[in-house]
């Protein structure tokens, strides 16, 4: 390959991320929700499609975050442990502990 | 029958704090005791009912209690031997430990759907009284902070107990 080749190749591979990242500016994210005393906190968290959301059991027992609509399912989350999800669906998911079913919140994904 | 009687006696004394009456209010060596036996007598009728319960919906839910409760005690048994707190039997912590055999004794003769309405029932009036005395005696009385905030951390699993096992109690009466 010649190095006009190279050049050519590296400048569409670097439109093609420009053109990937479309109109996202910053970098994903992480936000983490703690379970905590039976309660997901923040109750409602809000964040952009492709940031990344961390569940943090603190709780001397297991949970899961399940989704009503199943697009995201975590299964037990063990005592200490945690569950890291990419947020690819965008829409207004609530959720729950399949194992307490009192226990409710709610992911929104814009 | 009597012997529902005699247990709603003795929830009914823990919980109104007249068990105190006489021996005054609770150290924490005694708090310590009452958690891990009131954890204990329903991780022991959680394991009854994973074995006896009919209704799929009742064993997992005694699956549940056997979890989580086994969880609290264990943090519970972890805080207190950092504490350096040796638990102490008390009037509370007997009393509750017979009345949770008792009840035990009285669930083993019972079958299928008479065994799950029974276990719920007492699963809801127990978790009621535990709730009672963790409100009126436990967390008042506890002098250790770090026992006081670990009272205050679980008694959300027990109020979230109690409302899952009166949604069981009520599909069970459809």
């Amino acid at each position: 390959m010649t190095r006009i080749a190279l050049r050519a190749a590296a400048a569409s591979v670097l439109l093609a991320g420009l053109a990937l990242g479309g109109p996202r500016t910053a970098a994903a994210a992480t936000h983490t929700v703690t379970i905590d005393a039976m309660a997901y906190a923040p109750a409602t968290l809000r964040v952009k499609r492709g940031d990344t959301v961390v569940w943090v059991n603190k709780d001397p027992f297991p949970h899961t975050a399940t989704a009503a609509d199943r697009s995201f399912d975590s299964r037990e989350i063990a005592p200490g442990k945690r569950w890291s999800h990419v947020a690819r669906t965008a829409g207004t998911h609530p959720y729950v502990c399949t194992l307490h079913p009192t226990m409710k919140a709610t992911l929104v994904v814009e | 029958m009597n012997t529902v009687r005699c247990i709603t006696a003795t929830l009914f004394a823990i919980a109104t704090g007249t068990v105190y009456a006489q021996a005054g209010a609770p150290n924490d060596a005694q708090i310590a005791a009452i958690v891990v036996a009131a954890n204990q007598v329903d991780i022991d009728a959680g394991k009854l009912a994973e074995s006896k319960a009919k209704s799929a919906e009742v064993k997992e839910f005694a699956r549940r209690m056997v979890t989580d409760h086994t969880g609290v005690n264990k943090q519970a048994t972890a805080l207190v031997t950092k504490l350096h707190v040796k638990p102490e039997e008390n009037a509370t912590s007997e009393s509750l430990k017979k009345s949770g055999a008792d009840t035990r004794k009285r669930l083993e003769g019972l079958k299928a759907a008479e065994f799950d309405r029974a276990y719920v029932d007492n699963e809801v009036t127990y978790h009621q009284t535990v709730l009672d005395a963790v409100d009126k005696t436990l967390i008042p009385n506890a002098k250790n902070e770090e026992l006081k905030a670990l009272l205050i951390k679980v008694r959300p699993a027990f109020v979230a107990h109690l409302d899952h096992a009166k949604h069981i109690q009520a599909s069970l009466k459809k």
